[in-house]
């Protein structure tokens, strides 16, 4: 029974496999420290995105506000191993798990909103907690948390010689978003949520609880956002509000999937893979005099690709038949 | 806390209130033409701003008398940034409410890179202008007087944007295009034109506000993303597309920033704000005056 | 004679002043074709609405297949067997064709292997077999119409509801259409539609109940109804009625 279908689903799976393979030796070869960090940043961004593109993208209810997500992984993580020793990989778990509770407690209310007062809500909502955190002197406030070197160990999640095991993480992240996304996709919950998207009363007539899909796309996104976020405090070794919880980081997520194609299956990751390295070597090569130059390209980018492709630069590769469209 | 100071800081905030209606009013004019949010007006304020302090500091124009002009100035920029860019991305099938918000959000991000790029990060500001740093007491409460010519500018412009939209011909093809665009075409109406010319008004209007605003605000590349947010939720508290929620949403916002500042620490003056913005939401989704 | 499968009892619904459905009582049998019919603003599409959940009725009950579901959500109204379909289509416009049923048929199908095959199903029994595979959005109108009718079928449902699923459509189209409608009965789906075109509709119905000003104003046999002088003085007009 339609074993086209499946044979796409199997081709996916494959190429899904040969790419991580390709990254996974890439940083064999390439051993310069900056190159490997825009590689750390490209595969945790993607994977960010591929979480945001869960509710924003699959299930069409458009957060600017997964900041706060990401924040409070990287907070829990840091928080709980600063004040209490627990090991990073719990407070990842933790971090996640929360995020997913809070995303469910705000959607309660924020799912019976539409368009842009959805929109600002998830903006206003983020805000709230980077003000509050902000004030809140146990977790640092303004002034943030370092978070202590305790040598390199797998077990705490901390490497100073190399960036490596953090790449192989980032890689594994990326994967597991990737495969989430994957498998959801074609599972009751990504029918639902794409009938959500595209008309909500049509969904509710055919069965579909859309208030329960938009609480379950929230939790799965919130979770793995969050678990990024954990990984990035680990990464970066300090946090403080406005590097984990600032409006940016929102935006950056939105963005690789809105470029690469929002509600695709490879759409965030091919964003992220133009994106992340072009942000990074426009701010290096022509953004250090602190002059704008990057913005100006980053921009213009961002103008250009929305007006010329609003279906995502996904589209490019996919092959020119009909039944391919999704 | 004295009755006093709970006075004085709501006459403030209510002046405040005023001026942010101003800045969110055009917003509310653009989306109410064609539910489009301009992600960018904040940078419009900006500019705006900018505008205000290169004409003082190269002309010695003061903030008062370049109002007007900005507002000419702001006018043209809107009308282009909709014929060049806004135009394109209504037209998207795909996706188009993200193509809105993220063709004017991309829009947002060059214009911050165009005023670094051009006026470097500095902070400035316009040092010596009629109004500035000058109060009025009224009855022991000072009141300052660039909010207040700026709440005074701001009640004037509503009048006569009320008038306009009710009493003028262009204001009529404004609110025949709002209701509908295919039928506008049929009398002749160029919907283009239409629209170009509302996103000038909307521009216009952040400009006079931005010109006022200059004279106590420090200028700087960033300046509008911090008023964007309160211009944001004024609108959609007052009702995304409703003129006079602008207006009460701008007055709200006011008050409630300056009542969260007598009670909370001032770096949270702003939790107040979003936190009234949810409760309104939450109760009426289509905030205040939005048709329901 | 066994309970009917839809009653409505003694409902009202009133938006502000306007009342749309005043005291309106009806039942549909098992396995009958019943037509709606009335002329424009006689509160057809309200009844309906509240049949299939999208809103509460303001007073009054409705009962479907012996239980009382005046306060269960559309979904759940799904879930006990009500399939829809819309005036309006409101086809998920991004999904395919065939992703379309799928998602109606998830409802019955917890294994996606046995929706997908449902799915497939259902879209040959409705002729839509060819077009699985297109953007619903790339679907001509009279497919669209089939297509919301696939999708009501995917999910099984005891009670169809069609909300003008004729209207619209060339005769070719709607003599297909009829033929679908027959079809549905023929598996053992109880069929409620509204419907305007009136000599196709006719014939196609065992019984027609005719809303005006909100009330039930005649029901019983089609060929009866055509004649009954309340109704063509009401909607038919007087070369209807010669016709009929």
């Amino acid at each position: 029974m339609d074993s086209e279908f499946a044979s796409r689903r199997r081709r996916e799976l494959i190429i899904a496999f040969c790419l991580a393979a390709i990254a996974a030796v890439v940083p064999l070869f390439v051993k310069d420290v900056y190159v490997q960090n825009i590689m750390v940043l490209t595969l945790m961004w993607g994977a960010l995105s591929q979480s945001w593109n869960i509710l924003s993208g699959y299930c069409g209810q458009i957060s600017l506000g997964h900041a706060l997500y990401f924040g409070i992984g990287a907070y829990t993580t840091t928080l709980l191993f600063t004040k209490f020793g627990v090991l990073p990989w719990f407070g990842m778990l933790g971090g996640g798990v929360i995020s997913g509770i809070i995303a469910m407690a705000l959607g309660y209310p924020c799912f019976r909103l539409r368009g842009h007062y959805f929109v600002i809500a998830t903006i206003v909502i983020a805000e709230i907690g980077l003000l509050l955190f902000h004030n809140w002197d146990w977790a640092g406030a303004a002034l943030g948390i370092d978070i202590p070197v305790r040598g390199d160990s797998w077990l705490k999640f901390q490497f100073t010689r190399s960036k490596l095991p953090y790449f192989y993480f980032a890689l594994g992240l990326a994967c597991v978003a990737w495969f989430v996304t994957w498998w959801l996709e074609d599972s009751k919950w990504g029918y639902w949520w794409r009938a959500v998207k595209d008309n909500p009363e049509a969904a509710e007539s055919l069965g579909v609880v859309v208030f329960n899909s938009k609480m379950g796309a929230a939790a799965v996104s919130a979770f793995l956002v969050a678990v990024g976020g954990s990984f990035y405090a680990q990464f970066v070794s300090y946090i403080d509000p406005e590097s984990v919880m600032g409006f940016q980081f929102s935006l950056l997520m939105a963005l690789p999937a809105v470029l690469g194609g929002i509600g695709t299956l490879w759409g965030p990751l091919l964003g992220a893979v133009i994106l992340i390295p072009l942000t990074e070597l426009t701010r290096s090569f022509i953004g250090g005099s602190g002059r704008g130059v990057d913005l100006i390209v980053y921009g213009g980018l961002i103008v250009a690709i929305s007006l010329a492709r609003p279906q995502g630069l996904v589209g490019l590769f996919a092959p020119k038949r009909k039944e391919a469209a999704r | 806390m004295t009755a006093e100071t709970i006075i004085q800081s709501l006459a403030s905030g209510l002046l405040m209130g005023l001026l942010y209606g101003l800045i969110a009013v055009g917003l509310a004019l653009i989306f109410g033409l064609m539910d489009v949010v301009n992600f960018a007006h904040g940078e419009f304020l900006m500019i705006a701003m900018y505008a205000t302090f290169f004409l003082f500091a190269f002309f010695a124009i003061d903030p008062l008398l370049a109002a007007p002009l900005v507002a000419a100035a702001l006018f043209v920029f809107g009308a282009v940034v909709y014929l060049l860019i806004v135009r394109f991305a209504v037209r998207a099938k795909a996706n188009a409410g993200m193509v809105q918000i993220f063709s004017t959000f991309g829009l947002a991000i060059v214009m911050r890179g165009v005023a670094q790029f051009f006026f470097t990060p500095d902070y400035r500001s316009v040092p010596h202008s009629w109004l500035g740093g000058k109060t009025i007491s009224l009855g022991g409460i000072f009141l300052p007087q660039p909010q207040l010519v700026g709440a005074a500018v701001s009640i004037a412009a509503f009048g006569a944007l009320y008038f306009f939209i009710h009493r003028t011909d262009f204001g009529r093809a404004l609110e025949a295009t709002r209701e509908d665009a295919g039928a506008v075409a049929l009398v002749g109406i160029d919907k283009n034109r239409v629209f170009a010319l509302g996103w000038g008004l909307g521009a216009a209007l952040v400009g006079l506000a931005g010109a006022i605003m200059s004279i106590f605000f420090y200028i700087y590349p960033d300046v509008g993303a911090s008023f964007a947010l309160i211009a944001y939720v004024t609108v959609a508290l007052g009702g995304f597309g409703s003129v006079f929620g602008a207006f009460a949403g701008g007055i709200i916002v006011g008050l409630v920033e300056a009542s969260t500042a007598l009670i909370l620490p001032p770096s949270l003056k702003s939790v107040g704000i979003y936190a009234v913005y949810l409760l309104v939401v939450f109760v009426r989704p289509r905030g205040l005056f939005g048709s329901m | 004679m066994t309970a009917p499968l839809l009653e409505t009892r003694g409902v009202w619904q009133r938006f502000g002043g306007l009342v749309a459905n005043s005291d309106v009582s009806i039942s549909v049998g098992r396995g009958e074709i019943v037509g709606l019919i009335g002329p424009n603003g006689a509160g057809k599409s309200t009844l309906f609405n509240l049949i299939a959940g999208v809103l509460p009725p303001t007073q009054g009950s409705i009962i479907f297949d012996g239980e009382d579901v005046t306060a269960l959500p559309a979904a759940v109204r799904c879930q006990r067997g009500v399939g829809r379909t819309f005036q309006v289509v409101k086809s998920f416009e991004t999904m395919s064709v065939i992703d379309n049923v799928i998602v109606g048929a998830l409802i019955r199908n917890t294994v996606m292997r046995d929706a997908r095959r449902k799915a497939h199903q259902v879209l040959e029994f409705c002729g839509l077999g060819p077009r699985a595979h297109v953007l619903a959005s790339d679907l001509v109108p009279s497919e669209k119409r089939r297509l919301e009718v696939a999708r009501a079928l995917a999910t099984e449902p005891k009670l169809l509801l069609l909300d003008e699923v004729l209207t619209g459509l060339t005769p070719v189209e709607a003599k297909t259409g009829v033929e679908l409608v027959r079809r549905v009965r023929e598996t053992g789906v109880t069929v409620l539609m509204v419907e305007h075109v009136m000599e196709i509709v006719m014939p196609l119905v065992d019984r027609a109940i005719v809303l005006d000003l909100g009330k039930v104003l005649v029901e019983g046999k089609p060929t009866d109804v055509v004649r009954d002088p309340k109704v063509i003085s009401a909607y038919l007009g007087d070369r209807h009625a010669v016709g009929a």
